[in-house]
């Protein structure tokens, strides 16, 4: 390893990291002072930008509401990912390669060809700026399934058959015995469907209007508009935004990393 | 073997009922009103042929976002793939601080569009770091900032977007890497082949696969640019891309049969370019 090449290093890690350390330390200053370069190494650290936003503002709304679609949808992806992962890799079926690749048809479709119609199916449907709206259409998702489908491939069929010998129902050879050996690709799934849905804009930004049903993303977008950018109360709502998937990312890198090479080696 | 059938299909049957209801369908209703006039507080539409799409090609805010839209993504691929690709050369051998170099690279491309988009406003505002940092390197930054003006607000986009999503590809770069077989490059230095020999006769041919995938899947998403247009200049300053000018026409006009026209026009546009690379990557496989 050669000191030209770290140094090198280096300088892109400062560039890579310098935007979001940025963002943090913006959201500790006092609002009103600018982020000139005095004062944002010797400046004070406040928490008056948090503490204004979950006293007043709708941000605490939004957190709740990012919250509680992400978990909704990320139990929905375990559970509805893993029964049809599950059908697709053990079961025969009519049409089980259509729908087979229909998943791969998903995953390759532009999401913006959808938005209009769907945006009056759920207008008309009655689910328009409900959590119905964002929860719904997102409780199983092709990557998922790949993922299930992949791991249980690789799973000798044995297990199962014994069971089924010894007189097991279906259900039970499902959630007793596959479903915990399938436990490392369920965590690398429950991550990446949280972080998709955590992060998720265009979707909610149709499907919603109020703010009592507005995720964080877009409450973040939509204040800019508002008011008078104020940068210290944007970056502190910014940083809340950022927070769970750093936390999440630290804890759990090695699963995101294998999620999102899984579908590129196989190809 | 008759009970083993339906427990199939009710086991798959989420997916079933999430790709007809939510996919299958509006995709088809798309299509159906891209043929009509059907805007909101009209009672009624009516079936107009083609006149949607003849009225898109002589639409200037359309020609313009399919313009735009087409810079974005034929500026930032290359540069995307070509800076992911060194940097995944860069950290591929283990060394001290691999582990934190690659996390601090890929960390942007999993942080929420909308946080860099608002950030980087910011950065490239007048007065932001971004601006001072190009008066201290002696170039002139627009007088309101990049985002402000015609010339630089679509590349300050597209460099902010390279800046987010090198990481990402840069991973599958490495799970490229680590794929090809070491005994080759043993193979070449017993041969006595040098760094750069290695490099153009082992390492890029074999990383081919790998590349067309990136080119696919990166093709597809740069195409529905919208998240960065949204927050930072609201289509304006010569940024309109298709997506955009689908939102707006469809969500703030409600103009839904025109809007699911240029939807399908872009739906096109990128079918033919996925089919073509697609074709591409055969051929790679069985030349």
């Amino acid at each position: 390893m050669n000191i030209v090449k770290y140094i090198l290093l280096c300088f892109i890690l400062v560039i890579m990291i310098f935007p979001l350390a940025w963002m943090f330390r913006v959201s500790f200053m006092p609002a009103n002072i600018d982020a000139s370069f005095e004062n944002i190494l010797s400046g004070e650290f406040v928490l008056a930008s948090y503490l204004d936003l979950f006293r007043s503002g709708n941000m605490f709304i939004y957190l709740f509401n990012s919250f509680f679609v992400g978990i909704i949808v990320t139990l929905g992806n375990i559970l509805f990912c893993f029964m049809v992962g599950y059908a697709f890799s053990r079961y025969r079926f009519v049409g089980k390669d259509i729908w087979f690749y229909s998943t791969i048809f998903v995953l390759m479709l532009p999401a913006h060809v959808v938005i209009i119609p769907l945006y009056l199916m759920i207008y008309k449907a009655g689910m328009y700026d409900t959590y119905w709206a964002l929860i719904l259409p997102f409780l199983v998702n092709p990557i998922g399934i790949f993922l299930v489908k992949q791991y249980i491939d690789s799973l000798p069929p044995s297990m199962e058959e014994a069971a089924r010998i010894d007189g097991a129902g279906e259900l039970t050879i499902l959630f007793r015995i596959v479903m915990p050996l399938c436990k490392p690709a369920l965590a690398v799934l429950a991550i990446q469907s949280f972080m998709t849905n955590w992060n998720s804009f265009l979707f909610p930004l149709i499907l919603t209007s109020s703010e009592s049903v507005r995720t964080l993303p877009i409450g973040l977008a939509l204040y800019q508009g508002h008011q008078a950018i104020d940068w210290p109360h944007l970056m502190a709502g910014s940083s809340l935004a950022v927070l769970p998937i750093l936390v999440v990312f630290l804890f759990f890198q090695r699963h995101i990393v294998s999620g999102i090479t899984a579908g590129a080696i196989k190809q | 073997m008759k009970l083993r059938q339906s427990t199939g299909i009710l086991l798959a049957s989420p997916w079933i009922a999430t790709f007809l209801i939510f996919w299958f369908f509006p995709l088809l209703y798309s299509l159906f009103l891209s043929f009509t006039d059907y805007r909101l507080l009209k009672p009624s539409y009516e079936w107009i042929g083609f006149d949607n799409y003849i009225g898109l090609f002589s639409d200037p805010a359309f020609i313009d976002s399919i313009k735009n839209t087409f810079i974005f993504v034929i500026g930032t691929i290359p540069t995307t793939t070509i800076i992911a690709l060194l940097l995944a050369i860069l950290i591929a051998r283990n060394f001290t601080g691999r582990t934190l170099f690659r996390s601090a690279f890929f960390m942007p491309s999993i942080t929420s569009m909308v946080v860099i988009a608002l950030i980087f406003a910011n950065l490239y505002s007048r007065g932001g770091y971004i601006y001072l940092l190009a008066k201290m390197l002696g170039i002139i930054p627009p007088d309101n900032g990049f985002l402000l003006s015609n010339k630089t607000a679509l590349l300050s986009v597209m460099a902010m977007d390279i800046w987010m999503s090198v990481g990402y590809y840069m991973l599958l770069f490495l799970a490229g890497l680590k794929s090809i077989p070491i005994e080759l490059y043993e193979a070449a230095d017993v041969a006595g082949a040098g760094p750069w020999r290695k490099f153009c006769s082992i390492t890029l041919p074999l990383l081919k696969p790998v590349t067309l995938f990136i080119i696919v899947i990166n093709t597809i998403k740069s195409f529905q640019i919208f998240i960065e247009i949204f927050v930072m200049t609201k289509g304006k300053y010569g940024t309109s891309t298709t997506v955009y000018f689908i939102y707006e026409s469809g969500l703030s006009r409600f103009n839904f049969g025109y809007a699911s026209a240029a939807a399908y026009v872009l739906f096109v546009i990128i079918a033919i370019f996925s089919f073509l690379q697609f074709k591409l990557m055969r051929q790679e496989k069985i030349g």
